[in-house]
Protein backbone atom coordinates (compact mmCIF):
# COMPACT_ATOMS: atom_id res chain seq x y z
CA UNK A 1 0.00 0.00 0.00
CA UNK A 2 2.85 2.48 0.57
CA UNK A 3 4.37 1.40 -2.79
CA UNK A 4 1.51 2.12 -4.42
CA UNK A 5 0.70 5.65 -2.58
CA UNK A 6 4.36 6.53 -3.50
CA UNK A 7 4.01 5.60 -7.01
CA UNK A 8 0.72 7.72 -7.24
CA UNK A 9 2.42 10.73 -5.72
CA UNK A 10 5.24 10.80 -7.94
CA UNK A 11 2.15 10.62 -11.07
CA UNK A 12 0.86 13.78 -8.85
CA UNK A 13 -2.52 11.47 -7.99
CA UNK A 14 -2.88 12.42 -4.51
CA UNK A 15 -2.58 9.02 -2.42
CA UNK A 16 -5.14 9.77 0.02
CA UNK A 17 -6.96 8.56 -3.19
CA UNK A 18 -6.35 4.98 -2.08
CA UNK A 19 -6.44 3.07 1.34
CA UNK A 20 -6.66 -0.46 2.57
CA UNK A 21 -9.66 -2.05 4.73
CA UNK A 22 -9.70 -5.28 7.31
CA UNK A 23 -12.46 -6.60 8.05
CA UNK A 24 -14.24 -10.13 8.12
CA UNK A 25 -17.21 -11.60 6.83
CA UNK A 26 -19.64 -10.39 8.92
CA UNK A 27 -18.52 -6.83 8.77
CA UNK A 28 -20.90 -4.75 7.05
CA UNK A 29 -21.05 -2.17 9.05
CA UNK A 30 -17.11 -2.02 8.36
CA UNK A 31 -17.64 -2.29 4.78
CA UNK A 32 -20.30 0.36 4.23
CA UNK A 33 -18.18 2.88 6.61
CA UNK A 34 -15.07 2.20 4.41
CA UNK A 35 -17.40 2.57 1.11
CA UNK A 36 -18.78 5.86 2.70
CA UNK A 37 -15.31 7.21 3.96
CA UNK A 38 -13.56 6.84 0.16
CA UNK A 39 -16.59 7.97 -1.33
CA UNK A 40 -16.30 10.89 1.04
CA UNK A 41 -12.81 11.29 0.54
CA UNK A 42 -13.00 11.17 -3.71
CA UNK A 43 -15.82 14.42 -3.34
CA UNK A 44 -13.13 15.99 -1.09
CA UNK A 45 -10.45 15.67 -3.13
CA UNK A 46 -12.28 15.97 -6.89
CA UNK A 47 -12.35 14.75 -9.99
CA UNK A 48 -9.33 11.98 -10.66
CA UNK A 49 -6.90 14.38 -12.50
CA UNK A 50 -6.68 12.17 -15.56
CA UNK A 51 -10.65 11.93 -16.43
CA UNK A 52 -11.05 15.80 -15.39
CA UNK A 53 -8.65 16.52 -18.67
CA UNK A 54 -10.62 14.63 -20.71
CA UNK A 55 -12.91 16.10 -23.14
CA UNK B 1 -19.27 17.99 -15.86
CA UNK B 2 -21.25 19.64 -13.48
CA UNK B 3 -22.41 17.37 -11.01
CA UNK B 4 -19.47 15.33 -9.77
CA UNK B 5 -19.94 11.89 -8.89
CA UNK B 6 -16.79 10.14 -7.79
CA UNK B 7 -16.39 6.18 -9.16
CA UNK B 8 -15.09 4.22 -6.11
CA UNK B 9 -13.30 1.02 -6.67
CA UNK B 10 -13.54 -1.82 -4.48
CA UNK B 11 -11.16 -4.68 -4.57
CA UNK B 12 -12.52 -6.91 -2.48
CA UNK B 13 -11.60 -10.36 -1.13
CA UNK B 14 -14.29 -12.70 -1.77
CA UNK B 15 -14.67 -14.54 2.09
CA UNK B 16 -14.31 -11.47 3.77
CA UNK B 17 -14.99 -8.14 2.04
CA UNK B 18 -17.32 -8.93 -0.51
CA UNK B 19 -19.15 -11.27 1.97
CA UNK B 20 -19.53 -8.16 4.06
CA UNK B 21 -20.84 -6.10 1.14
CA UNK B 22 -23.05 -9.00 0.77
CA UNK B 23 -24.14 -9.09 4.44
CA UNK B 24 -24.90 -5.26 4.32
CA UNK B 25 -27.32 -5.60 1.60
CA UNK B 26 -29.40 -7.86 2.97
CA UNK B 27 -29.65 -6.26 5.95
CA UNK B 28 -30.67 -3.27 3.67
CA UNK B 29 -27.58 -1.08 5.19
CA UNK B 30 -27.59 2.65 3.37
CA UNK B 31 -23.79 2.57 1.40
CA UNK B 32 -22.17 4.70 -0.73
CA UNK B 33 -23.68 3.85 -4.69
CA UNK B 34 -20.53 5.45 -6.19
CA UNK B 35 -18.86 1.98 -5.29
CA UNK B 36 -18.24 -0.57 -7.98
CA UNK B 37 -16.94 -3.60 -6.35
CA UNK B 38 -14.13 -6.46 -7.88
CA UNK B 39 -14.23 -9.44 -6.34
CA UNK B 40 -11.32 -11.45 -6.17
CA UNK B 41 -10.48 -14.88 -4.97
CA UNK B 42 -8.01 -13.14 -2.24
CA UNK B 43 -6.87 -9.69 -1.99
CA UNK B 44 -3.54 -11.01 -1.30
CA UNK B 45 -3.89 -11.27 -5.13
CA UNK B 46 -4.24 -7.38 -5.32
CA UNK B 47 -0.72 -5.83 -6.82
CA UNK B 48 0.09 -2.20 -7.24
CA UNK B 49 -0.20 -2.54 -10.96
CA UNK B 50 -4.31 -3.16 -10.58
CA UNK B 51 -4.58 -0.20 -8.78
CA UNK B 52 -2.43 1.85 -10.81
CA UNK B 53 -4.80 0.63 -13.55
CA UNK B 54 -7.99 1.77 -12.42
CA UNK B 55 -6.68 5.34 -11.67
CA UNK B 56 -5.51 5.05 -15.14
CA UNK B 57 -9.37 3.86 -16.09
CA UNK B 58 -10.78 6.92 -14.14
CA UNK B 59 -11.16 6.13 -11.36
CA UNK B 60 -11.36 8.35 -8.47
CA UNK B 61 -10.35 6.74 -5.12
CA UNK B 62 -9.62 3.25 -4.87
CA UNK B 63 -9.57 0.89 -1.97
CA UNK B 64 -8.95 -2.52 -1.02
CA UNK B 65 -11.05 -4.65 1.65
CA UNK B 66 -10.11 -8.20 2.65
CA UNK C 1 23.17 -10.52 -8.83
CA UNK C 2 23.38 -6.72 -10.40
CA UNK C 3 21.38 -4.57 -8.21
CA UNK C 4 19.58 -1.14 -9.43
CA UNK C 5 17.48 1.96 -8.83
CA UNK C 6 14.55 2.78 -10.66
CA UNK C 7 15.05 6.83 -11.45
CA UNK C 8 12.50 9.11 -10.13
CA UNK C 9 9.72 8.95 -12.29
CA UNK C 10 10.32 13.04 -12.69
CA UNK C 11 13.89 12.05 -14.77
CA UNK C 12 11.72 9.97 -16.68
CA UNK C 13 9.56 12.11 -17.92
CA UNK C 14 11.57 15.07 -19.10
CA UNK C 15 13.67 12.60 -21.07
CA UNK C 16 11.46 11.71 -22.84
CA UNK C 17 9.51 14.77 -23.19
CA UNK C 18 7.93 15.64 -26.78
CA UNK C 19 7.84 12.22 -27.66
CA UNK C 20 4.89 10.09 -28.14
CA UNK C 21 5.52 6.96 -28.95
CA UNK C 22 7.41 4.89 -26.58
CA UNK C 23 8.71 1.67 -25.86
CA UNK C 24 9.99 0.56 -22.64
CA UNK C 25 11.88 -2.77 -22.47
CA UNK C 26 12.10 -4.90 -19.01
CA UNK C 27 15.14 -7.34 -18.52
CA UNK C 28 14.19 -10.83 -17.09
CA UNK C 29 17.17 -11.61 -15.20
CA UNK C 30 18.82 -9.05 -11.98
CA UNK C 31 16.73 -6.51 -12.14
CA UNK C 32 13.63 -8.77 -12.48
CA UNK C 33 14.90 -10.13 -9.21
CA UNK C 34 15.85 -7.03 -6.93
CA UNK C 35 12.05 -5.63 -8.47
CA UNK C 36 13.01 -2.94 -10.44
CA UNK C 37 13.11 -3.76 -14.27
CA UNK C 38 11.17 -7.14 -14.79
CA UNK C 39 7.90 -7.42 -16.22
CA UNK C 40 5.81 -5.90 -13.50
CA UNK C 41 8.17 -2.93 -13.15
CA UNK C 42 7.65 -2.29 -16.75
CA UNK C 43 3.83 -2.39 -16.23
CA UNK C 44 3.63 0.24 -13.48
CA UNK C 45 6.34 2.79 -15.43
CA UNK C 46 3.64 2.27 -18.46
CA UNK C 47 0.97 3.13 -15.94
CA UNK C 48 2.60 5.92 -14.64
CA UNK C 49 3.52 7.78 -17.81
CA UNK C 50 0.15 7.44 -19.18
CA UNK C 51 -1.27 8.80 -15.97
CA UNK C 52 1.16 11.83 -16.13
CA UNK C 53 0.20 12.38 -19.54
CA UNK C 54 -3.17 11.78 -18.60
CA UNK C 55 -3.02 14.53 -16.31
CA UNK C 56 -1.59 16.97 -18.76
CA UNK C 57 -4.29 16.39 -21.12
CA UNK C 58 -2.16 14.60 -23.28
CA UNK C 59 -1.94 11.25 -24.97
CA UNK C 60 0.86 9.28 -25.62
CA UNK C 61 1.19 5.63 -27.00
CA UNK C 62 3.24 3.17 -25.01
CA UNK C 63 4.15 -0.18 -26.12
CA UNK C 64 5.89 -2.58 -23.37
CA UNK C 65 8.20 -5.71 -23.97
CA UNK C 66 10.74 -7.66 -21.42
CA UNK C 67 13.53 -9.77 -22.59
CA UNK C 68 14.81 -12.71 -21.31
CA UNK C 69 17.87 -10.91 -20.71
CA UNK C 70 19.61 -7.42 -22.41
CA UNK C 71 23.03 -8.19 -22.61
CA UNK C 72 22.58 -10.78 -25.23
CA UNK C 73 22.25 -10.13 -28.69
CA UNK C 74 19.85 -13.04 -28.78
CA UNK C 75 17.16 -11.38 -27.06
CA UNK C 76 17.80 -7.81 -28.18
CA UNK C 77 17.35 -9.05 -31.68
CA UNK C 78 13.80 -9.95 -30.86
CA UNK C 79 13.07 -6.34 -30.77
CA UNK C 80 14.03 -6.03 -34.23
CA UNK C 81 10.33 -4.98 -36.04
CA UNK C 82 9.08 -3.55 -33.42
CA UNK C 83 11.24 -1.14 -31.98
CA UNK C 84 10.88 1.11 -35.57
CA UNK C 85 7.02 1.47 -34.40
CA UNK C 86 8.43 4.00 -31.49
CA UNK C 87 9.90 7.37 -31.05
CA UNK C 88 12.15 6.56 -27.95
CA UNK C 89 12.86 3.66 -25.94
CA UNK C 90 13.34 3.35 -22.35
CA UNK C 91 15.16 0.52 -20.99
CA UNK C 92 15.22 -0.50 -17.62
CA UNK C 93 17.61 -2.79 -17.61
CA UNK C 94 21.12 -2.48 -16.03
CA UNK C 95 23.60 0.03 -17.74
CA UNK C 96 25.36 -2.67 -19.42
CA UNK C 97 22.14 -4.11 -21.00
CA UNK C 98 21.06 -0.46 -21.59
CA UNK C 99 24.23 -0.12 -23.37
CA UNK C 100 23.66 -3.27 -25.57
CA UNK C 101 20.43 -2.26 -26.50
CA UNK C 102 21.73 1.02 -27.77
CA UNK C 103 24.30 -0.11 -29.88
CA UNK C 104 22.08 -2.97 -31.47
CA UNK C 105 19.34 -0.18 -32.32
CA UNK C 106 21.80 3.12 -32.83
CA UNK C 107 19.30 4.65 -34.94
CA UNK C 108 17.01 4.76 -31.73
CA UNK C 109 17.20 6.87 -28.84
CA UNK C 110 17.64 4.83 -25.76
CA UNK C 111 17.24 5.97 -22.16
CA UNK C 112 17.81 4.40 -18.98
CA UNK C 113 14.96 4.12 -16.48
CA UNK C 114 17.50 2.83 -13.71
CA UNK C 115 20.34 3.79 -11.44
CA UNK C 116 22.82 0.76 -11.66
CA UNK C 117 24.44 0.49 -8.14
CA UNK C 118 26.24 -2.61 -7.14
CA UNK C 119 26.96 -6.36 -7.48
CA UNK C 120 25.61 -7.35 -4.42
CA UNK C 121 23.00 -10.34 -2.68
CA UNK C 122 19.51 -10.39 -1.49
CA UNK C 123 20.00 -10.05 2.37
CA UNK C 124 16.32 -9.94 3.12
CA UNK C 125 13.00 -9.13 1.46
CA UNK C 126 13.31 -5.84 -0.41
CA UNK C 127 16.91 -5.74 0.70
CA UNK C 128 19.90 -5.78 -1.49
CA UNK C 129 23.80 -5.06 -0.08
CA UNK C 130 26.97 -4.78 -2.09
CA UNK C 131 29.07 -7.75 -1.90
CA UNK C 132 31.61 -7.09 -4.64
CA UNK C 133 33.53 -4.41 -6.55
CA UNK C 134 34.57 -6.77 -9.88
CA UNK C 135 37.98 -5.46 -9.07
CA UNK C 136 39.50 -8.87 -11.24
CA UNK C 137 41.96 -10.47 -8.59
CA UNK C 138 39.97 -11.90 -5.76
CA UNK C 139 41.24 -12.14 -2.36
CA UNK C 140 38.26 -14.25 -0.66
CA UNK C 141 40.86 -16.91 -0.17
CA UNK C 142 42.60 -14.93 2.28
CA UNK C 143 39.73 -12.83 4.18
CA UNK C 144 37.90 -15.80 4.89
CA UNK C 145 34.92 -15.24 2.22
CA UNK C 146 34.17 -11.61 3.36
CA UNK C 147 35.66 -8.77 0.69
CA UNK C 148 37.34 -5.85 2.19
CA UNK C 149 37.55 -4.22 -1.04
CA UNK C 150 33.96 -3.89 -0.99
CA UNK C 151 32.81 -3.98 2.62
CA UNK C 152 35.77 -2.06 4.20
CA UNK C 153 34.93 1.86 3.82
CA UNK C 154 38.74 2.77 2.70
CA UNK C 155 39.14 -0.28 0.60
CA UNK C 156 42.33 -1.53 3.27
CA UNK C 157 43.96 -4.97 2.35
CA UNK C 158 45.62 -4.93 5.45
CA UNK C 159 43.51 -4.24 8.50
CA UNK C 160 41.81 -3.06 10.59
CA UNK C 161 42.82 0.86 10.52
CA UNK C 162 42.96 2.70 13.92
CA UNK C 163 39.40 3.28 13.29
CA UNK C 164 37.88 0.23 13.75
CA UNK C 165 35.39 0.75 17.25
CA UNK C 166 33.86 -2.02 18.76
CA UNK C 167 32.86 -3.57 15.25
CA UNK C 168 32.34 -0.56 13.98
CA UNK C 169 33.55 1.54 11.13
CA UNK C 170 34.84 4.52 11.97
CA UNK C 171 33.65 6.40 8.97
CA UNK C 172 29.92 5.43 10.21
CA UNK C 173 28.15 3.63 13.14
CA UNK C 174 25.97 1.76 10.66
CA UNK C 175 28.46 0.35 9.03
CA UNK C 176 30.37 -2.68 10.18
CA UNK C 177 33.90 -2.88 10.23
CA UNK C 178 34.94 -5.26 7.25
CA UNK C 179 38.32 -6.41 9.33
CA UNK C 180 36.48 -7.17 12.34
CA UNK C 181 34.25 -9.08 10.52
CA UNK C 182 37.36 -11.02 9.09
CA UNK C 183 38.44 -11.59 12.07
CA UNK C 184 36.23 -12.92 13.70
CA UNK C 185 35.07 -15.25 10.58
CA UNK C 186 38.66 -16.36 10.63
CA UNK C 187 38.91 -17.07 13.55
CA UNK C 188 35.59 -19.56 13.52
CA UNK C 189 37.74 -21.26 10.89
CA UNK C 190 40.74 -21.21 12.62
CA UNK C 191 42.55 -19.57 10.23
CA UNK C 192 43.53 -16.59 11.98
CA UNK C 193 47.21 -16.86 11.08
CA UNK C 194 46.42 -15.49 7.75
CA UNK C 195 45.40 -12.30 9.05
CA UNK C 196 49.19 -11.95 10.13
CA UNK C 197 50.10 -11.87 6.49
CA UNK C 198 50.81 -8.90 5.28
CA UNK C 199 48.93 -8.36 1.29
CA UNK C 200 51.40 -6.88 -0.99
CA UNK C 201 49.75 -3.93 -3.30
CA UNK C 202 46.79 -5.21 -5.20
CA UNK C 203 47.78 -5.65 -8.98
CA UNK C 204 45.32 -2.92 -10.05
CA UNK C 205 46.87 -3.68 -13.28
CA UNK C 206 44.19 -6.32 -14.06
CA UNK C 207 41.22 -3.35 -13.81
CA UNK C 208 41.75 -2.24 -17.16
CA UNK C 209 38.75 -0.28 -18.32
CA UNK C 210 36.93 -1.58 -19.72
CA UNK C 211 37.02 -5.07 -19.12
CA UNK C 212 37.16 -7.84 -21.65
CA UNK C 213 37.37 -11.34 -21.23
CA UNK C 214 37.79 -14.03 -23.65
CA UNK C 215 36.97 -17.97 -23.19
CA UNK C 216 39.50 -20.02 -23.67
CA UNK C 217 37.44 -21.83 -25.83
CA UNK C 218 37.26 -18.95 -28.23
CA UNK C 219 40.59 -17.75 -27.79
CA UNK C 220 41.38 -19.02 -31.47
CA UNK C 221 38.42 -17.56 -33.25
CA UNK C 222 39.78 -13.88 -31.96
S1 LIG D 1 38.17 -9.22 -3.71
FE1 LIG D 1 36.13 -8.38 -3.41
S2 LIG D 1 35.87 -6.97 -5.12
FE2 LIG D 1 37.57 -8.30 -5.65
S3 LIG D 1 36.60 -9.94 -6.82
FE3 LIG D 1 36.76 -10.64 -4.70
S4 LIG D 1 34.78 -10.11 -3.83
FE4 LIG D 1 34.97 -8.92 -5.72
S1 LIG E 1 37.20 0.80 10.67
FE1 LIG E 1 37.26 -1.19 9.65
S2 LIG E 1 35.87 -1.01 7.89
FE2 LIG E 1 36.24 1.06 8.63
S3 LIG E 1 37.91 1.76 7.38
FE3 LIG E 1 38.87 0.90 9.22
S4 LIG E 1 39.27 -1.25 8.70
FE4 LIG E 1 37.87 -0.46 7.13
Amino acid sequence: MQYAKKLLDEVGIDSRRVEMFNMGASDAQKFTGASDKMTERARELGPNPITAKKP
Amino acid sequence: MNEFEPKVVAFCCQYCAYSAADLAGSMRLQYSPNVRIVKLMCTGKVDVIHLLKAFEGGADAVFVAG
Amino acid sequence: MIVADRKPLEQISSMIEGNNKILIVGCGECVSVCMVGGEKEVEILASQLRMAAGKEGKKIEIGEATLERQCDKEYLELLKDRIENYDVVVSMACGAGVQFLAEMYDHKIVLPATNTRFIGVTEGEGVWTERCRACSDCVLAETGGICPVTICAKGLLNGPCGGTNDGKCEVSKEKDCAWTLIYNRLNKLGRLDSIREIFPAKKYNVQTRPGRRIHEAFKEKE
